[in-house]
């Protein structure tokens, strides 16, 4: 799990690389919030380099999100695609988040 | 290690490891099952279908099989068949199928289980849970895709 971060104003973009798995969910969980604690709860989220994400993963997904809400921030995720699309589908997260195609969709809809 | 066993017909390529009880320890399953994955040409659906599967099942056991503090051992076999691959997970924790468990609809963080397993049903083909002289042993086969 790699996560490389970019600043755009008012928001922060993640592209995550790798599993977010039981062994990653934690560490990716731990700087999601810190971002948010920090002051930057509006995230975009790129998973498109991700190859897989497990139920611990979407526990950590929706503590995120739940965080940034509670910051008067949003969570945006892009590059839901192939496996981890399909992955969404089955665990039926695909209405839980806010998912645009790309992370200009994203930063559009998190400044709307 | 992934071993080739050219005295089985029906068996073409198989490989096993060991962890102890530490959910540190599962990247090391998910790195055999990518290097199985690469070895054997399968597609990409297969290797998530086996990773997130072991993930959900090595987690469950990890968190809520043992009682005690000491380390314990648990095993995973890959074996790959003409048509499909199996794994089998074997631990010595408490008895539990985890098959019994009812699967809810993920719908919030706080809810636990469950969804891990649906998962597992949903992405592979059959499943099947065993208990013989104190071991817990899950085994799951999923179709290959090209």
């Amino acid at each position: 799990m790699k996560l490389v971060e970019a600043v755009s104003d008012d928001v922060t973009i993640v592209e995550a690389y790798g599993r977010l798995d039981s062994t990653t969910a934690k560490e990716f969980g731990e700087r999601l919030m810190s971002l948010v604690h920090s002051g930057r709860s509006s995230i975009v989220l790129d998973l498109k380099n991700i190859a897989y994400i497990s139920s611990a993963g979407f526990r950590a997904l929706l503590i995120a999100k739940k965080a940034t809400a509670e910051r008067e921030g949003k969570l945006a995720l892009c590059g839901v695609i192939g496996e981890v699309k399909r992955l969404f589908d089955i665990g039926a997260f695909t209405e839980e988040f806010l998912i645009c195609p790309t992370q200009a969709d994203g930063i559009g809809k998190l400044r709307q | 290690m992934v071993a080739e066993d050219p005295s089985s017909a029906e068996s073409s390529a198989s490989c096993e490891i060991r962890i102890v009880n530490e959910i540190s320890e599962m990247a090391r399953v998910a790195d055999l099952v990518d290097r199985f994955g690469a070895e054997h040409g399968l597609s990409n659906e297969v290797i998530v279908a086996l990773n997130v599967s072991l993930d959900e099942i090595l987690n469950n056991i990890i968190c809520y099989a043992y009682e005690d503090a000491e380390p314990h051992d648990i095993t995973v076999r890959l074996q790959l068949r003409r048509e499909s691959v199996e794994a089998v997970v074997e631990d010595d924790g408490k008895p539990f199928d985890p098959l019994a468990v009812a699967t809810p609809r993920p719908r919030s963080a706080e809810r636990e289980g469950g969804v891990g397993l649906h998962f597992v049903r949903s992405l592979t083909d059959q499943v099947k849970y065993t208990r013989r002289d104190g071991i817990n042993q899950f085994w799951f086969m999923k179709k290959l895709t090209r």
